[in-house]
């Protein structure tokens, strides 16, 4: 421990000790404990406390009677537990018989403070921190522990209760792994006392026709078999199986969340799966299960690995079910690869369906989020009904919509329950999206594009299900096949694209800004995807999209206006350009470039100047062609513009794109991967040159100031930029260096007085001997080393915790506790 | 048995990552998402893995509701919908989503500034985060689905800041999120109507104070800026970017106008303008002043208030200057602090509370020497204020809030256990109501009895009001119909139909009852014995003999036969339907009696 801390820690022990001085701040604490917990993993916790006499007398003072506080009780009794987790510090402590005196019934268990709830949670929290090693258990037994914490397991607060099951699990893997190697018998006489104890509770909970005890019950056998793979574990599986079996037979099935959870725990352990065959009752639970109930189950069980496939098929028959209802409720059209036989006929998932709003919607909802989390999974079955489950979702969607027009009873009824559910559009729409993942027919995919077409151009949908329609499009055209040699859509997508044009264009005029928003992300990422195409350069010309979005670039909404950047600066790169139509200036073509300089230097908000910084990154890396005509020109404006803005993230975004200038002057870092693209610029120029280069667009002024910036992560980038520069001037050599030694005392200076905050004084011009004098000179890799730490590194260290704790004694009345 | 639940997973019991999980009526909500700025670990967010137990959130949890833009009620909003995985709509009032953002964004880069924490939402995260966030008007009563429906009042506090009353069914439950019952410079005071729902959740941050005037802690605010710039210092006043900053700008620009000061004030951040913006886009949430005054003068528009440049924190002379982030813990606030501590004309002014670990805090708590990297320290030598400016409503003021919505319960959040303690008894006693304050992770479950409502038939009203009486509020009158559950409606409507609208046949129940009577006469003749007596003592009712010898009276039928066993003795058959029940009753009765000897 630090001195400093040793010295202090006396005096902080007295205050913590002092009922009369409530703790100042809540996170004090648990820091404080934090950091306990580092120094003895550190060293010796015994060392600890013989060298700090005053933490045992801390120990000691809270039984005294009187009244300490909960926080401060609850904090020594999790203390306690940290130093005792050492073995030899656990006996010091036992032979003052401290230890039962804070966790036995003497203790603040039988006091009023057990009344408070973080009082038994440091309580629970101390055992947990102390069995650590075999001596804890007798201890555990003698001080009665384990049927306190049995009582706890029903808890009037959850933190308390979960952390209650947790302990269990622990102590029961504590004494377990205490054993000899080998399968004990599952009767067997010979476990550990403790662990017998926990087995029996556990056997009696699952006997309990009450629903929390039952719970508590598998909780704790989900937690033992999900972290605990010790080879007892099948023994016990085999002991308690029967009585979780019971539990099958009863109708409704008891804790079937607690118990599908337990069965997936079983079967994901290595070491039961091997030992025990969960799959029989894996199938009879799914059996016995309701729809929304076996779900979950369903999911988990296709997840496993050397799933049988007869269980496999049952799974996956489980999630398709709701789905196959909904085909057969639309009477669809015979012919079509339907899902397997018999799924639609299942009448627990039609009542479901029909019996209220509220199943329906969940039930759909749940399908729809574990089918869509199954598709992209190496374990998705095979083969995948792509076909019927396209025909299904889109079904889905048209029920919602309104747009089918349903022939059986059972789809009008499906038709009223659904119609305007946002639920099950969003979930829909999610899962239509991933399934572009996959093909389908012609005629099946034309649907779809409907379908998104219908939900894009309605007025009714709302945005965050625009935005889901806008994402599953997008996947959609991903997806669709190119024409063979041309590289362009496919004419399916193609007529899609010419449809969805004056969608967007209308969505981008929406006068809400999440719609605009995601209309642009979506045109960004097609612009991204397909800017070469022609069939796609065709299409969006045509329309007003490329107007409008540059007309966004004045959008009253920041996010609006830093995703407009980013998609005119897309388009832009693919040539696909709008004039401006601003009435200000009529036939005046402001160039993209001006104006997302006006942007970067003029916009009051951090989002679309950053957006235009990395705009600028990118099409000073792609050789733009408004950039690459004069990009030394370019770089000095951006970086002047970069070097006053207010947004630390936007002068970040500068040094990147100098960088990237960097770079292209003098050639990529060595230490970047050997197979990267190489720059598409001219080669490396000579370092003097490209020094010359460097001065004059002013680039060193901009890495200096950045150097010494309020704001940690700009100079740690600037200073490995300089870093960089650095190496390669040591890797080229300077050929001046020898002959001319400049006088760099007035940069120096200069520098010295930005380090002290003060940004007043220019830098002047620069020579490039002198840069390299001063980068010479200047001890970047301590710096760097220095910027590595947190910029509070020195607030949050132990010590000034301490003095802090220390200094809010007397002073917490007047500033009483306060808020935001 | 029907109930509403409540379980805190913040602010229960404490000031900070305000998170409480509702369940009524089959419907869970999330009220707030908060974090503590105390932690820069998990603890920072509540733990929701209390949730996700449940299935996944998106199907668990019905929507979420932010009460205002302050970062312990909606900080870990993006980590919840971005990172944990929740799809499901966001209510909060329009002010909130469009501050919010803001906020969040300033946290995320002060956090990822000092710790370049790689695992912290993102720009974009927040702003999808807020693309799943609707609007809510005040007063407007925003249906989330069939069942659940919410309504926004306005809680004063911070623009925008809202109590929401949350309703399934007849059942309600209202949160206050925090909220000022007394209005300051530029909000009104909180108001609620008396809406009676049957549990109130509110915050106590000030259970135990009664808060001096704020016009008092102006005075001193302004006095003791004024001070210092008189003699030629400087003061730093170290805010977040919106809220309380605004209303000491209008404070200060105020003052500045009155006394012709010339002194320039300076604000830090380049979020000034959106801040001001929103101020203005968002008038008719400002007090009754501002809203006056704002067709002649906006508020919001600062004459002496100017941006500030790094180079000005050297510049000689007296200066004010607003700097990020307030609790001086990066940042421009702390380098200017850094820059003036040295000075003892100086003044550094903290309007809010700071958390261990920051040099706001520290100062607060009369540290005067700082240790800096390098084993350097900094001698504070400026003086240093505290000044409390936060909005909350004080004992008397949450006491007249349960009185102006007359809850069936109260629920504590918010606020410190010692104090809510007080609070609790005070309420139990005043208001003879239970009053709850559960820690985190409790539950507080409270029995309701919801009065389902039931249509009742035009066809059936318009027969009961056919009989001539007039419906009393106040006598209860019996109505004889048939409940109908259909389409999660409850109605009542006449026999009939019911039996038209369920497509049943009417099937008809009768009750039967033997009467024996000491007669040795002919059946035909008892009958006719049975029939005269009747017809003499039932003079307002139909009394027929038919021919096949039985009796009726209205729905009521008699038929005489012959004892098995007793030659002397005759058996009345008699029965009636459900609606003569009282006749029938009556009659057999009378039968049993005897008949009266033949003359």
């Amino acid at each position: 421990m630090d001195p400093e801390c040793s010295r202090l820690l006396p005096a902080l022990c007295a205050v913590l000790a002092d009922p009369r001085q409530p703790v100042a701040d809540d996170t004090c604490l648990e820091k404080l404990l934090d950091w306990f917990k580092t120094v003895t993993e550190a060293g010796s916790s015994l060392l600890l406390l013989q060298e700090n006499p005053c933490l045992v007398e801390l120990l000691f003072h809270v039984l005294k009677p009187q009244d300490p506080s909960p926080r401060v009780l609850s904090f020594v009794l999790r203390l306690a537990g940290v130093f005792a987790a050492q073995e030899n510090c656990f006996q010091y402590l036992q032979q003052g018989e401290l230890l039962p005196r804070l966790f036995g019934e003497a203790g603040p268990l039988g006091g009023a403070a057990w009344t408070a709830p973080t009082v038994r949670s440091g309580w629970i929290q101390g055992l947990r921190h102390l069995a650590q090693h075999p001596s804890a258990l007798p201890f555990l037994g003698d001080c009665g522990a384990v049927d306190t914490i049995f009582s706890l397991q029903g808890d009037s607060s959850l933190f308390v209760a979960s952390a209650a099951g947790q302990l269990l699990v622990h102590i029961l893997d504590l004494a377990m792994r205490a054993l000899p190697q080998g399968h004990p018998n599952p009767q067997a006489c010979d476990w550990p006392a403790c662990a017998q104890k926990i087995v029996h509770h556990v056997e009696d909970s699952l006997r309990c026709t009450a629903a929390p005890q039952l719970t508590q019950a598998l909780n704790v056998l989900t937690a033992t078999f999900g972290h605990c793979h010790g080879l007892w574990t099948p023994g016990l599986w085999v002991r308690l199986r029967p009585l979780v079996a019971r539990l099958l037979e009863k109708d409704p099935v008891p804790a079937s969340h607690a118990l599908v959870d337990l069965l997936l725990s079983v079967a994901r352990s290595p070491v039961l799966s091997s030992h025990c065959d969960p799959w029989e009752t894996l199938a009879l639970t799914l059996s016995r299960l309701s729809p929304t109930q076996s779900g979950p189950l369903a999911l988990g069980t296709l997840k496993l690995q050397d799933c049988p496939q007869a269980l496999r098929t049952q799974a996956f028959g489980v999630l398709l079910q709701p789905l196959a209802c909904v085909l057969k409720a639309a009477a669809r059209e015979p012919g079509r690869p339907g899902l397997p036989d018999g799924a639609a006929d299942d009448s627990v998932t039609v009542d479901m369906l029909l019996s209220s709003k509220s199943a329906c919607v969940g039930l759909l909802c749940c399908a729809l989020a574990h089918l869509e989390l199954l598709q992209p999974l190496p374990q998705c079955p095979s083969p995948w009904p792509q076909e019927a489950l396209l025909e299904a979702v889109v079904t889905v969607l048209r029920f919602c919509n309104g747009s089918a027009a349903p022939t059986s009873d059972m789809g009008g009824h499906l038709c009223a329950i659904l119609v305007g559910c946002v639920r099950v559009q969003r979930a829909a729409l999610d899962f239509l999206g991933t399934l572009s993942q996959g093909t389908g027919p012609q005629d099946l995919v034309a649907q779809v594009f409907a379908v998104l077409l219908e939900y894009l151009a309605s007025p009714d949908s709302s945005p965050t299900v625009l935005k889901k329609a806008f994402q599953a499009s997008l996947g959609w055209l991903l997806s669709s096949p190119e024409t063979p040699g041309c590289r362009d859509l496919d004419p399916q997508a193609q007529r899609f694209l010419r449809e969805l044009l004056p969608v967007l264009q209308k969505r981008l005029c929406s006068p809400c800004w999440e719609v605009r928003d995601s209309g642009l992300e979506f045109l960004t990422q097609m612009a991204r995807h397909w800017g070469g195409q022609a069939g796609f350069r065709q299409v969006l010309l045509a329309s007003e999209v490329p107007r409008l979005t540059r007309q966004l670039l004045r959008d009253p909404e920041s996010y609006v206006r830093a995703s407009a950047v980013t998609a005119t600066g897309q388009l832009s790169s693919w040539g696909l350009t709008a004039a401006p139509a601003g009435p200000e200036h009529p036939g005046v073509q402001q160039s993209l470039l001006s104006e997302l300089l006006h942007v970067l230097c003029t916009d009051s908000e951090g989002f679309p100047r950053r957006a235009v910084m990395q705009v600028f990154t990118q099409w000073l890396r792609d050789g733009h062609a408004d950039v690459a005509g004069d990009s030394e020109r370019f770089v000095a404006r951006v970086l002047q513009a970069a070097s006053r803005d207010l947004d630390w993230e936007v002068r970040a975004q500068g040094l990147e794109l100098a960088l990237v200038f960097l770079e292209q002057l003098l050639g990529q870092p060595g230490s970047r991967c050997p197979y990267a693209v190489a720059v598409p610029k001219a080669a490396a120029r000579p370092l003097a040159q490209a020094l010359q280069t460097l001065c004059r667009v002013q680039l060193f002024e901009f890495a200096f100031r950045a150097l010494f910036d309020c704001d940690r992560p700009v100079a740690q980038k600037s200073c490995d930029l300089l870093l960089f520069l650095k190496a390669k001037a040591t890797s080229c050599g300077t050929p001046q260096e020898d002959r001319v030694i400049p006088d760099v005392s007035s940069v120096e200076a200069t520098l010295q007085k930005w380090q002290a905050g003060e940004h007043g004084h220019p830098l002047g011009d620069l020579e490039p001997e002198a840069v390299m004098a001063v980068l010479r000179s200047m001890d970047l890799e301590g710096l760097q080393d220095t910027l590595a730490e947190s910029s509070d590194h020195m607030e949050k260290s132990p010590q000034s915790l301490l003095q802090d704790m220390l200094a809010t004694v007397g002073v917490l009345g007047e500033n009483e506790a306060d808020c935001y | 048995m029907p109930e509403i639940r409540v379980t805190p997973l913040g602010a229960g019991q404490d000031v900070g990552r305000s998170c409480i999980l509702v369940s009524i009526g089959g419907k869970n909500v999330m009220l707030d998402c908060g974090m503590h700025m105390g932690f820069s670990d998990d603890r920072r967010f509540p733990d929701f893995s209390y949730i996700t137990r449940h299935g996944r959130l998106t199907d668990f949890l019905d929507c979420v509701i932010i009460s205002h833009f302050h970062l312990d009620h909606c900080g870990a909003l993006p980590y919840f919908s971005e990172m944990v995985g929740y799809d499901g709509p966001i209510y909060m009032t329009q002010p909130t989503q469009a501050i919010c953002p803001i906020l969040l964004e300033d946290y995320r880069k002060i956090a990822v500034d000092k710790k370049g924490e790689a695992n912290f939402f993102t720009s974009q995260m927040i702003k999808d985060c807020m693309k799943k966030a609707v609007a809510v008007h005040l007063h407007q009563t925003v249906q989330v689905d069939d069942e659940l429906e919410i309504k926004a009042y306005y809680a004063g506090h911070v623009l925008g800041a809202a109590m929401f009353q949350i309703k399934v069914g007849s059942e309600s439950v209202v949160y206050t999120g925090d909220y000022n019952m007394t209005p300051d410079r530029h909000l009104g005071a909180a108001w609620i109507d008396k809406c009676r729902p049957n549990l109130l959740i509110t915050e106590s941050t000030y259970a135990t104070t009664i808060r001096d005037s704020k016009r008092c802690r102006e005075r001193d605010f302004l006095k003791k800026v004024h001070e210092t710039v008189e003699r030629g210092g400087k003061v730093l006043i170290p805010v977040f970017a919106l809220g309380r900053a605004q209303e000491l700008c209008i404070l200060l620009e105020t003052f500045w106008e009155r006394m012709d000061l010339k002194a320039p004030i300076y604000f830090s951040t380049g979020l000034t303008e959106k801040a001001n913006h929103y101020y203005k886009l968002f008038i008719p949430w400002t007090n009754q002043k501002i809203r006056k005054t704002f067709v002649q003068r906006n508020m919001f528009e600062f004459k002496h208030i100017k941006a500030f440049d790094r180079a000005f924190a050297d510049s000689p002379g007296p200066m004010v200057v607003f700097a990020t982030p307030g609790m001086l813990h990066a940042g421009q606030s702390l380098q200017i602090f850094r820059k003036w501590a040295g000075n003892e004309k100086n003044m550094v002014i903290m309007p809010g509370y700071c958390v261990q670990g920051t040099v706001g805090h520290k100062i607060l708590s009369g540290q005067r020497k700082l240790e800096l990297e390098g084993r350097q320290v900094l001698e504070v030598k400026m003086q240093v204020e505290y000044m409390s400016f936060s909005a909350h409503a004080d004992a008397k003021g949450i006491m007249q809030l349960v009185g102006q919505a007359e809850p069936e319960n109260v629920l504590l959040v918010h606020g410190e256990a010692k104090k809510m303690e007080f609070l609790k008894q005070k309420i139990e006693q005043e208001f003879r109501i239970s009053c709850y304050m559960p820690a985190n992770g409790e539950t507080v479950t409270l029995p309701t009895s919801p009065s389902i409502p039931v249509g009742i038939s035009l066809g059936l009203l318009k027969r009961e009001m056919a009989q001539g009486l007039l419906p009393d509020a106040k006598k209860a009158r019996l109505l004889h119909g048939t409940l109908i559950m259909k389409d999660n409606n409850f109605r009542l409507v006449s026999s009939e139909q019911a039996l038209k609208e369920l497509g049943l046949a009417e099937h008809q129940l009768r009750f039967t009852c033997r009467v024996h009577l000491h007669d040795p006469r002919k059946e035909q003749e008892t009958a006719m014995r049975v029939y005269s007596h009747l017809k003499s003592v039932l003079k307002d009712h139909c009394v027929q003999h038919l021919p096949d010898g039985s009796v009726t009276v209205e729905s009521i039928l008699i038929q005489a036969a012959a004892h098995s066993e007793d030659p002397g003795t005759k058996v009345l058959l008699v029965s009636w339907t459900y609606q003569d029940e009282e006749l029938g009753s009556c009659l057999t009765s009378l039968l049993k009696k005897g008949l009266p000897q033949a003359p």
